[in-house]
């Protein structure tokens, strides 16, 4: 996949190439553009969402090469290189991933705006500690903000996802 | 289901069994609908919407609280090879109206014209192709000032030294003196008057997705299509039709399924939409675009809320009983008395909160300042009532020295009272107050004021000994719902006529619900409101599906645009389970004897002779039975539709006589109380001010729950964003009117590390005036949240004898309180 950028003269470029959900993918961007708006509007990954883009609300959260990553913090031509994964990929054929069931099955998004970020920053967690205590729960969780649900909800979602992959 | 079930069923009851009880599906906690399509990335929010060609739109926005434009010169910006067009104030004012404002008198310009009046107002608009190089062009923009003195402090405002809008004459556009029962009596009658001053700070919804809007005119049709995160989108939407200068019908306005947030917010969208719409005429039906950025959000996104300043007076005896309230205060409405401004009326609703009080006095004045406008949030101006309220209860108590718990259950409404007319007109429908102010203190004492607990007397002492100060207060707050709409244009009305004014001259808004049955079978319902992530969907299917018999899955629910929909209230003011309720009722009803009617026709037999039930039309004199999906393909030959039907369901209110009179004096009608009997459980650290909530008990009612799990839902939120505003959030201006929190560095939203364990229990005290029993309950933990907050920081601090003063109780201003009282 390539996505070009030509029609803007004016505007430096740069040729990027980073693997994202998987697929390595070539475009050329300006170095300006964030790795946010690079995901949402030249790949078209909605489950990115920009609720600051001042690295506060965690809307934006990926796993940049193995890590979560605000998305709104990094520029594109910085993942240049890199793998980067969004909730896109947690989904296969339209089922839900258990960490995606944990949140339907408990409640835990309402608006839906910030859930992407709390899906990766749970999967994260998760995947570095399978089996986390509430405190460990709201430490992984804190750089994420919900509006909506007064996170309890959150953190029984993130118990039974918990739950359910150890059960795999 | 079978002919053969069918049949069985019939035999039972021909046998006088007992009719097999259908399964509700209302009041049992079904999974969201909504989830599915937002976890997996296919929810579309305004900000994904980007049709074929769209451009993008950025703001000029002003850095002066108060200035005059000497001139704007966008010769740079329109020189820039990517530019597409600049528009200015003059711009705008050639071809469109102003937009409508709170107050008649009032205009006011999407992009200024002549002055600024708040740092954050918009001056320009650009558009390009991104926002990227949209910004570049912004930057070229060059607005040159003369500077005007601003007015910042709106106690001082009302002096009129620097008025802000010369038409209007003066900062105080709208004040108002109510007087219920014999105030005046009940303070000069009563042992002792105690007063206080309380504060509250300017907080709002700041929901994660900002505003947005996608506009696309059609220059064929001269008319208008806006996508836009907008609440109200059916009743508001002259707000945008009325600036554009078409009618109503030419203004095509649709809100995504899915919007992230508004909580009151986005009921003032219309200066994006209208923008976004005029740049699109003006570049000849090419689609623009514009989505607020946080910084543009947080300072003037024309969402910031109440922002008070109170003074209460209460009457009380010596026993106890308090005789009277006095309320004054003034609200700082920032630059412009937007719509809707209703929030320092609201209150009336719930005037005297659970007690049982007859005389009562309410004064405001609405304050303009250079500051951004408000709008509604989440409570709608109850929040600071109640909180003054209590605060001025707690003064009175410690005063007395008469325990508050004590004092509370003293001047609560008796059980017995209910249905309860408040002096202001409102009628409580239903509660034990009483009761649950009990059940609320035995859960914690059993819990907590025992070996291990957070109150556990030896721990509590030896907290006290390191500087950490425990408390717990027990009270209860009234949640006032399901606003009605009449009353609402009170202010712009002529309130001397009022007292003369008859019930019959009354116009309340129905909520509207339509329905149509498909080809297979199931059952699509459309909505005439929005959503902002409540869950409307799945409610609607819980409720259809009982009405009709159905699973809840065999109904699907959409949403009509400005233009499909009727003129109706829709999503807000915590409106939304009684009227939907009451809509899906009397739609089933429709439904089903228009079913009812086709399958007679077609038989050629009367309606009595046949019978729908569980989404299928039986004969009673033979075997044949009709399907939904039959009756979908008999109707579709047919001039009238029988198998579409729509319904408004009227407000409650209008059929309760008692109501009439406040209905007529244009008096809040909020015909359902809610209530919430609170206990958090705080600790102060009294060398920093510093306030942890340790845990956050709450008995909560709202009537018959449709969905408990949403009702919890509802809980957990309000009481986080109840949280915020007691404790964290504020919206702060220096004294030049420079906005200080523009960022969520500044502004701070409650956090995992904020937000305490909540231990939640719900009783259910059916309303008598609903078609459920569900009471409104959109509102609550906002509402109630901070002054139980504040209460028990008062029990905490009780050995220095503070009383919290101000809204958030930050950290600085408790060690200032603190200070004071010579700690």
């Amino acid at each position: 996949m390539s996505v070009d950028d030509t029609g803007r003269s004016e505007r430096p470029t740069q040729e990027i190439t980073v693997t994202v959900n998987g697929e390595s993918v070539t475009a050329e961007v300006e170095p300006r553009l964030k790795l946010s708006d690079f995901l949402r509007s030249h790949l078209e990954l909605r489950t990115v969402r920009v609720g600051c883009e001042q690295g506060v609300c965690g809307a934006c959260t990926v796993e940049f090469d193995g890590t979560v990553a605000k998305s709104c913090m990094l520029y594109a031509v910085q993942a240049d290189g890199r793998e980067v994964t969004t909730v896109e990929a947690l989904s296969e054929d339209g089922n839900l991933h258990p960490i995606q069931e944990a949140f339907h099955e408990e409640h835990a998004l309402q608006c839906g705006f910030c859930t992407s970020g709390f899906l990766m920053a749970t999967r994260d967690l998760l995947a570095e500690n399978p089996d986390p205590e509430r405190e460990e729960i709201e430490g992984a969780l804190a750089d994420n903000i919900c509006r909506c649900t007064g996170y309890q909800n959150i953190y029984d979602a993130v118990e039974t996802a918990a739950d359910k992959l150890e059960g795999e | 289901m079978s002919e053969a079930d069918t049949r069985a069923e019939t035999d039972a009851e021909v046998e006088g069994e007992p009719e097999p009880e259908g399964q509700s599906f209302t009041g049992q906690g079904l999974n969201r609908v909504e989830d599915h399509r937002i976890l997996t990335g296919r929810a579309e929010y305004v900000h994904d919407i980007s049709p074929e060609g769209c451009l993008e739109m950025g703001l000029v926005r002003t850095t002066r609280a108060h200035a005059e434009i000497r001139d704007i010169d966008t010769s740079a910006a329109e020189a820039h090879p990517e530019c597409a067009l600049v528009l200015t104030g003059e711009d705008i004012a050639a071809e469109y109206n102003p937009m409508p404002c709170g107050l008649t008198e009032m205009s006011e310009w999407a992009l200024a014209k002549e002055k600024v009046h708040f740092a954050g107002e918009p001056v320009a608009l650009v558009v390009a192709e991104d926002r990227y190089v949209v910004e570049d062009i912004v930057d070229l923009v060059d607005v040159r000032y003369d500077g005007l003195d601003p007015v910042v402090d709106a106690v001082a405002a009302r002096e009129d030294e620097t008025v802000i809008h010369e038409d209007v004459g003066t900062n105080v556009p709208d004040s108002e003196e109510l007087r219920f029962g014999d105030p005046e009596g009940a303070f000069a009658a009563a042992d002792t008057v105690v007063e206080g001053e309380y504060s509250w700070g300017r907080i709002s919804g700041v929901p994660l997705e900002t505003g947005g809007a996608v506009a696309e005119y059609d220059p064929d049709a001269d008319t208008f299509h806006i996508d836009a995160n907008m609440q109200l989108h059916t009743l508001v939407d002259n707000t945008v039709f009325e600036t554009l200068g078409y009618d109503a019908e030419d203004v095509r306005i649709e809100v995504p399924p899915d919007v992230g947030g508004s909580f009151g917010t986005k009921i003032a969208m219309h200066r994006y939409m209208c923008l976004t719409a005029m740049a699109s005429q003006q570049l000849d039906g090419t689609p623009v675009k514009y989505v607020e950025d946080r910084v543009e959000n947080l300072q003037g996104g024309d969402m910031h809320s109440s922002d008070r300043e109170y003074t209460v007076r209460v009457a009380v005896d010596d026993d106890g009983t308090v005789r009277g309230f006095d309320f004054e205060f003034l609200d700082d409405f920032g630059a412009f008395p937007r719509y809707p401004i209703n929030q320092v009326l609201k209150p009336l609703a719930v005037l005297t909160n659970g007690y049982d009080v007859e005389h009562v006095r309410y004064s405001y004045d609405l304050v303009l300042t250079n500051k951004t406008s408000q709008t509604a949030y989440r409570g709608f101006g109850v929040d600071p009532h109640l909180y003054a309220l209590e605060m001025a209860l707690d003064e009175a108590a410690r005063e007395l020295g008469v325990d508050p718990y004590d004092f509370r259950q003293i001047n609560f409404i008796p059980p017995g009272s209910m249905p309860y007319t408040l002096p202001s007109k409102n009628i409580y429908d239903s509660g034990d107050y009483p009761a649950a102010l009990e059940r609320i203190r035995e859960t914690v004492e059993e819990a907590e004021v025992c070996e291990g607990g957070l109150l556990d007397p030896d721990v509590v002492e030896s907290r006290r000994e390191a500087g950490k100060y425990r408390g717990v207060a027990y009270t209860l707050h009234i949640e006032p719902g399901v606003s009605g709409a009449d009353w609402t244009n009170r202010q712009r009305s002529d309130r001397d006529d009022l007292s003369e004014r008859d019930r019959e001259d009354v116009a309340e808004l129905p909520e509207h619900l339509r329905a149509e049955v498909l080809e297979d079978g199931t059952v699509r319902a459309y909505l005439a409101t929005d959503s902002s992530g409540q869950g409307h969907q799945t409610l609607v299917s819980q409720l259809l599906a009982d009405e009709l018999g159905v699973l809840p899955s065999d109904i699907e629910v959409d949403y009509l645009d400005s233009v499909d929909a009727p003129t109706e209230y829709g999503s807000a003011a915590s409106r939304m389970a009684v009227m939907l309720s009451g809509a899906a009722a009397g739609l089933g009803d429709r439904m089903v004897e228009q079913f009812e009617r086709l399958a007679a026709d077609h038989w050629g037999v009367g309606t009595a002779a046949v019978t729908y039930r569980e989404g299928t039309v039986t004969r009673q004199d033979g075997p044949e039975t009709l399907s939904l999906a039959d009756l979908a393909a008999l109707d579709t030959d047919r001039e009238e539709s029988l198998t579409r039907a729509s319904y408004d369901y009227q407000h409650p209110a209008t059929e309760l006589e008692d109501f009439d009179e406040a209905l007529a004096r244009k008096l809040p009608v909020y015909p359902t109380a809610a209530f919430a009997a609170n206990a958090p459980i705080v600790e102060v650290d009294v060398a920093t001010g510093e306030v942890e909530l340790l845990k956050f008990y709450s008995l909560r009612d709202c009537g018959t729950q449709l969905n408990p799990v949403i009702v919890e839902g509802q809980s957990h939120g309000g009481l986080a964003q109840g949280i915020g505003a007691a404790l964290i959030e504020e919206f702060g201006y220096d004294d030049r009117g420079q906005p200080q929190s523009v960022t969520l560095f500044d502004y701070l939203l409650p956090s995992t590390t904020n937000v305490p364990e909540m231990v939640l229990e719900h009783s259910e005290t059916p309303s008598p005036f609903t078609v459920t029993g569900a009471k409104g309950t959109g509102e609550g933990g906002m509402i109630d949240g901070p002054a139980a907050i504040a209460s028990s920081i008062n029990r905490a601090l009780e050995p220095f004898d503070v009383v919290v003063d101000e809204i958030p109780a930050t950290a600085n201003r408790l060690r200032r309180q603190l200070r004071d009282q010579g700690e």
